[in-house]
Protein backbone atom coordinates (compact mmCIF):
# COMPACT_ATOMS: atom_id res chain seq x y z
CA UNK A 1 0.00 0.00 0.00
CA UNK A 2 1.31 3.44 -0.91
CA UNK A 3 1.36 6.04 1.82
CA UNK A 4 -0.40 8.64 -0.36
CA UNK A 5 -3.68 6.76 -0.11
CA UNK A 6 -3.28 6.17 3.61
CA UNK A 7 -5.44 8.16 6.02
CA UNK A 8 -2.93 8.10 8.89
CA UNK A 9 -4.85 5.59 10.99
CA UNK A 10 -3.82 2.16 12.28
CA UNK A 11 -5.51 -1.16 12.84
CA UNK A 12 -5.42 -2.70 16.28
CA UNK A 13 -2.87 -5.33 15.22
CA UNK A 14 -0.69 -2.66 13.58
CA UNK A 15 -0.80 -0.80 16.85
CA UNK A 16 0.56 -3.82 18.72
CA UNK A 17 3.36 -4.13 16.16
CA UNK A 18 4.20 -0.40 16.28
CA UNK A 19 4.07 -0.47 20.08
CA UNK A 20 6.60 -3.27 20.28
CA UNK A 21 8.95 -1.52 17.84
CA UNK A 22 8.64 1.71 19.80
CA UNK A 23 9.25 0.03 23.18
CA UNK A 24 12.24 -1.88 21.83
CA UNK A 25 13.85 1.25 20.34
CA UNK A 26 13.15 3.24 23.50
CA UNK A 27 14.81 0.59 25.64
CA UNK A 28 17.83 0.40 23.34
CA UNK A 29 18.33 4.09 22.62
CA UNK A 30 16.72 6.15 25.37
CA UNK A 31 18.54 5.67 28.65
CA UNK A 32 17.09 8.78 30.27
CA UNK A 33 13.89 6.96 31.14
CA UNK A 34 12.92 3.46 32.21
CA UNK A 35 11.52 1.22 29.46
CA UNK A 36 7.87 1.13 28.41
CA UNK A 37 6.15 -2.11 29.21
CA UNK A 38 3.35 -3.79 27.28
CA UNK A 39 0.33 -4.55 29.44
CA UNK A 40 -1.82 -7.26 27.90
CA UNK A 41 -5.51 -6.93 28.61
CA UNK A 42 -8.48 -9.20 28.50
CA UNK A 43 -10.63 -8.52 25.52
CA UNK A 44 -13.54 -6.19 26.03
CA UNK A 45 -16.68 -8.33 25.67
CA UNK A 46 -18.30 -6.11 23.03
CA UNK A 47 -15.30 -6.08 20.69
CA UNK A 48 -15.53 -8.88 18.17
CA UNK A 49 -11.85 -9.48 17.53
CA UNK A 50 -9.41 -12.31 17.96
CA UNK A 51 -6.46 -10.06 18.58
CA UNK A 52 -4.74 -9.69 21.92
CA UNK A 53 -5.30 -6.21 23.26
CA UNK A 54 -3.04 -4.17 25.41
CA UNK A 55 -1.38 -0.85 25.99
CA UNK A 56 2.07 0.58 26.63
CA UNK A 57 2.84 1.79 30.11
CA UNK A 58 5.56 4.06 31.56
CA UNK A 59 4.94 4.70 35.24
CA UNK A 60 6.38 6.56 38.23
CA UNK A 61 8.15 9.09 36.07
CA UNK A 62 9.46 11.77 38.35
CA UNK A 63 9.02 15.30 37.05
CA UNK A 64 10.20 18.31 38.97
CA UNK A 65 8.40 21.55 38.45
CA UNK A 66 10.79 23.02 35.94
CA UNK A 67 10.03 26.68 36.19
CA UNK A 68 13.47 28.25 36.27
CA UNK A 69 12.23 31.43 34.62
CA UNK A 70 9.31 31.83 36.99
CA UNK A 71 11.22 31.24 40.18
CA UNK A 72 14.03 33.55 41.06
CA UNK A 73 16.85 32.63 43.40
CA UNK A 74 14.95 33.98 46.38
CA UNK A 75 12.26 31.32 46.12
CA UNK A 76 14.80 28.52 46.30
CA UNK A 77 14.98 28.64 50.04
CA UNK A 78 11.64 26.82 50.12
CA UNK A 79 13.21 23.94 48.26
CA UNK A 80 13.79 20.72 50.18
CA UNK A 81 15.23 17.40 49.12
CA UNK A 82 11.87 15.70 48.77
CA UNK A 83 9.44 17.51 50.98
CA UNK A 84 8.42 14.19 52.57
CA UNK A 85 10.04 14.82 55.92
CA UNK A 86 8.12 18.05 56.28
CA UNK A 87 4.78 16.36 56.39
CA UNK A 88 4.75 15.70 60.11
CA UNK A 89 5.99 19.10 61.09
CA UNK A 90 3.62 21.95 61.64
CA UNK A 91 3.82 24.09 58.52
CA UNK A 92 2.61 27.62 58.12
CA UNK A 93 0.65 28.21 54.93
CA UNK A 94 3.20 30.56 53.39
CA UNK A 95 5.83 27.80 53.38
CA UNK A 96 3.33 25.29 52.08
CA UNK A 97 2.43 27.38 49.06
CA UNK A 98 6.07 27.71 48.16
CA UNK A 99 6.82 24.01 48.50
CA UNK A 100 3.95 23.03 46.20
CA UNK A 101 5.71 24.67 43.25
CA UNK A 102 8.93 22.73 43.85
CA UNK A 103 7.54 19.39 44.93
CA UNK A 104 8.34 16.19 43.11
CA UNK A 105 5.47 15.01 40.96
CA UNK A 106 5.09 11.54 39.56
CA UNK A 107 3.52 10.79 36.23
CA UNK A 108 2.07 7.61 34.78
CA UNK A 109 1.75 7.46 31.00
CA UNK A 110 -0.24 4.93 29.00
CA UNK A 111 -0.43 4.67 25.23
CA UNK A 112 -3.79 3.13 24.42
CA UNK A 113 -5.24 2.29 21.02
CA UNK A 114 -8.51 4.07 20.28
CA UNK A 115 -10.79 1.75 18.33
CA UNK A 116 -13.03 4.61 17.22
CA UNK A 117 -10.30 6.97 15.95
CA UNK A 118 -7.96 4.09 15.03
CA UNK A 119 -4.94 5.97 16.42
CA UNK A 120 -2.82 5.74 19.59
CA UNK A 121 -3.98 7.96 22.46
CA UNK A 122 -1.90 9.18 25.38
CA UNK A 123 -3.51 8.80 28.80
CA UNK A 124 -1.77 10.10 31.88
CA UNK A 125 -2.21 10.85 35.54
CA UNK A 126 -0.07 12.70 38.04
CA UNK A 127 0.36 12.49 41.77
CA UNK A 128 2.52 13.83 44.60
CA UNK A 129 5.03 11.73 46.51
CA UNK A 130 2.32 11.11 49.10
CA UNK A 131 0.00 9.69 46.45
CA UNK A 132 -2.49 12.55 46.25
CA UNK A 133 -3.66 12.95 42.64
CA UNK A 134 -2.94 16.24 40.91
CA UNK A 135 -5.66 18.27 39.26
CA UNK A 136 -5.21 19.71 35.79
CA UNK A 137 -4.35 23.21 37.07
CA UNK A 138 -1.47 21.68 39.05
CA UNK A 139 -0.37 19.52 36.11
CA UNK A 140 -0.42 22.58 33.89
CA UNK A 141 2.45 24.07 35.90
CA UNK A 142 4.61 21.05 35.02
CA UNK A 143 3.81 21.21 31.30
CA UNK A 144 6.03 23.04 28.80
CA UNK A 145 5.01 26.63 28.03
CA UNK A 146 3.64 25.75 24.60
CA UNK A 147 1.22 23.25 26.16
CA UNK A 148 -0.17 25.79 28.60
CA UNK A 149 -0.81 28.05 25.61
CA UNK A 150 -2.75 25.34 23.76
CA UNK A 151 -4.58 24.44 26.95
CA UNK A 152 -5.84 28.00 27.16
CA UNK A 153 -6.86 28.15 23.49
CA UNK A 154 -8.43 24.69 23.16
CA UNK A 155 -9.75 23.87 26.60
CA UNK A 156 -12.05 21.01 25.58
CA UNK A 157 -10.17 19.54 22.65
CA UNK A 158 -6.68 19.14 24.12
CA UNK A 159 -6.47 17.54 27.56
CA UNK A 160 -9.60 16.29 29.27
CA UNK A 161 -10.36 13.99 32.18
CA UNK A 162 -11.88 10.75 30.90
CA UNK A 163 -12.35 7.17 31.85
CA UNK A 164 -9.32 5.00 31.17
CA UNK A 165 -10.62 2.35 28.73
CA UNK A 166 -8.99 -0.57 30.58
CA UNK A 167 -8.70 0.65 34.16
CA UNK A 168 -12.10 2.39 34.28
CA UNK A 169 -10.70 5.19 36.39
CA UNK A 170 -10.44 8.87 35.52
CA UNK A 171 -7.23 9.64 33.64
CA UNK A 172 -6.22 12.67 31.60
CA UNK A 173 -6.33 12.10 27.88
CA UNK A 174 -4.85 13.91 24.90
CA UNK A 175 -7.56 14.35 22.33
CA UNK A 176 -7.07 12.11 19.30
CA UNK A 177 -9.40 13.81 16.79
CA UNK A 178 -6.58 15.51 14.84
CA UNK A 179 -4.03 12.70 15.15
CA UNK A 180 -4.50 10.81 11.88
CA UNK A 181 -4.38 14.12 10.02
CA UNK A 182 -0.95 15.17 11.29
CA UNK A 183 0.46 11.64 11.25
CA UNK A 184 -0.38 11.48 7.56
CA UNK A 185 1.41 14.80 7.00
CA UNK A 186 4.51 13.50 8.82
CA UNK A 187 4.84 10.52 6.51
CA UNK A 188 3.79 12.11 3.22
CA UNK A 189 6.92 14.17 2.64
CA UNK A 190 9.45 11.43 3.09
CA UNK A 191 10.03 9.11 0.18
CA UNK A 192 12.10 6.72 2.33
CA UNK A 193 9.09 6.27 4.56
CA UNK A 194 6.54 6.29 1.76
CA UNK A 195 5.84 2.63 2.15
CA UNK A 196 3.02 1.74 4.43
CA UNK A 197 5.02 -1.07 6.02
CA UNK A 198 7.74 1.34 7.15
CA UNK A 199 5.23 3.95 8.29
CA UNK A 200 3.48 1.30 10.32
CA UNK A 201 6.63 0.28 12.20
CA UNK A 202 7.86 3.84 12.68
CA UNK A 203 4.35 5.08 13.53
CA UNK A 204 4.64 5.37 17.31
CA UNK A 205 8.09 6.93 17.20
CA UNK A 206 6.84 9.70 14.90
CA UNK A 207 3.61 10.02 16.85
CA UNK A 208 5.50 10.36 20.13
CA UNK A 209 7.73 13.11 18.72
CA UNK A 210 4.58 15.27 18.71
CA UNK A 211 2.76 13.88 21.74
CA UNK A 212 5.86 13.77 23.95
CA UNK A 213 6.30 17.53 23.47
CA UNK A 214 2.97 18.14 25.17
CA UNK A 215 4.11 16.49 28.39
CA UNK A 216 7.80 17.39 28.09
CA UNK A 217 9.15 13.95 27.13
CA UNK A 218 11.84 14.22 24.48
CA UNK A 219 12.63 11.51 21.99
CA UNK A 220 16.35 11.00 21.24
CA UNK A 221 17.56 11.55 17.67
CA UNK A 222 18.88 8.01 17.49
CA UNK A 223 15.34 6.68 17.77
CA UNK A 224 14.29 8.79 14.80
CA UNK A 225 17.43 8.12 12.80
CA UNK A 226 17.46 4.44 13.40
CA UNK A 227 16.15 2.61 10.37
CA UNK A 228 16.45 -0.87 11.82
CA UNK B 1 38.58 19.32 11.00
CA UNK B 2 36.22 21.88 12.44
CA UNK B 3 36.13 22.08 16.20
CA UNK B 4 32.91 21.65 18.13
CA UNK B 5 32.53 25.36 18.78
CA UNK B 6 33.26 26.30 15.18
CA UNK B 7 30.65 23.94 13.85
CA UNK B 8 27.95 25.10 16.26
CA UNK B 9 28.59 28.74 15.36
CA UNK B 10 27.95 27.88 11.73
CA UNK B 11 24.88 29.10 9.91
CA UNK B 12 22.46 26.49 8.72
CA UNK B 13 20.43 26.79 5.53
CA UNK B 14 16.83 26.01 6.34
CA UNK B 15 14.57 25.20 3.43
CA UNK B 16 10.90 25.76 4.24
CA UNK B 17 8.38 23.62 2.43
CA UNK B 18 4.63 24.20 2.62
CA UNK B 19 2.47 21.10 2.87
CA UNK B 20 -1.20 20.39 3.36
CA UNK B 21 -2.29 23.54 1.51
CA UNK B 22 -0.29 25.97 3.68
CA UNK B 23 0.65 29.31 2.06
CA UNK B 24 4.04 29.32 0.31
CA UNK B 25 6.74 31.76 1.41
CA UNK B 26 8.15 34.11 -1.25
CA UNK B 27 11.61 33.17 -0.11
CA UNK B 28 11.96 29.53 0.85
CA UNK B 29 15.57 29.36 2.03
CA UNK B 30 16.94 31.18 5.05
CA UNK B 31 20.23 31.11 6.90
CA UNK B 32 19.72 30.54 10.60
CA UNK B 33 22.37 30.38 13.29
CA UNK B 34 23.14 26.81 14.34
CA UNK B 35 23.11 27.79 17.99
CA UNK B 36 19.46 28.88 17.78
CA UNK B 37 16.80 26.64 19.17
CA UNK B 38 14.19 25.14 16.87
CA UNK B 39 11.62 27.29 18.73
CA UNK B 40 13.10 30.28 16.88
CA UNK B 41 12.47 28.60 13.53
CA UNK B 42 8.83 27.99 14.52
CA UNK B 43 8.41 31.61 15.69
CA UNK B 44 10.00 32.88 12.51
CA UNK B 45 7.58 30.86 10.37
CA UNK B 46 4.53 31.85 12.41
CA UNK B 47 5.50 35.53 12.15
CA UNK B 48 6.07 35.35 8.40
CA UNK B 49 2.78 33.59 7.79
CA UNK B 50 0.85 35.63 10.35
CA UNK B 51 -0.38 32.56 12.21
CA UNK B 52 -0.58 31.73 15.88
CA UNK B 53 0.24 28.06 15.42
CA UNK B 54 1.69 25.83 12.74
CA UNK B 55 2.42 22.16 12.54
CA UNK B 56 6.18 22.06 11.86
CA UNK B 57 8.12 18.89 11.12
CA UNK B 58 11.26 17.64 9.42
CA UNK B 59 11.90 14.97 6.90
CA UNK B 60 12.47 11.90 8.98
CA UNK B 61 8.78 12.02 9.87
CA UNK B 62 8.94 13.75 13.21
CA UNK B 63 8.25 17.07 14.84
CA UNK B 64 11.38 18.38 16.62
CA UNK B 65 11.17 19.53 20.20
CA UNK B 66 11.34 23.37 20.28
CA UNK B 67 14.37 23.09 22.58
CA UNK B 68 16.51 21.20 20.04
CA UNK B 69 19.36 23.17 18.52
CA UNK B 70 19.21 23.89 14.79
CA UNK B 71 22.77 22.61 14.31
CA UNK B 72 21.93 19.28 15.95
CA UNK B 73 18.93 18.85 13.68
CA UNK B 74 21.05 19.73 10.67
CA UNK B 75 23.81 17.31 11.64
CA UNK B 76 21.35 14.47 12.11
CA UNK B 77 18.69 15.14 9.51
CA UNK B 78 20.11 17.65 7.04
CA UNK B 79 21.16 16.70 3.54
CA UNK B 80 22.44 18.50 0.42
CA UNK B 81 23.72 21.24 2.73
CA UNK B 82 20.33 22.16 4.12
CA UNK B 83 17.69 21.26 6.66
CA UNK B 84 14.25 20.83 5.09
CA UNK B 85 11.50 22.05 7.40
CA UNK B 86 7.91 21.29 6.43
CA UNK B 87 4.98 23.27 7.74
CA UNK B 88 1.23 22.89 7.59
CA UNK B 89 -1.62 24.94 8.97
CA UNK B 90 -3.40 22.02 10.55
CA UNK B 91 -3.55 22.06 14.32
CA UNK B 92 -2.30 19.08 16.25
CA UNK B 93 -4.85 19.64 18.98
CA UNK B 94 -8.33 21.10 18.87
Amino acid sequence: MDVSSWDGSLSSSDFSLAARTFAEKWKRLNHTFPPWSWVACTKQPWVASHEVEGYLSLENICLFSLTEEDHDEGSREGEEETGCSKEEEPIDTATLVQSIGREVHFYDFHIVFSASYRVPVLYFRAYCSGGQPLALDEIEKDLPACSSKVLLASKWTFITLEEHPYLNRPWYKLHPCGTSEWVKLLFLGDSALAKYGVARRQYLVSWFSVVGQVVGLRIPFQMLNDSN
Amino acid sequence: MATESASSARKVVVHFRATGGAPILKQAKFKISGTDKFAKVIDFLCRHLGRETLFVYVNSAFSPNPDELVIDLYNNFGFDGKLVVNYACSMAWG
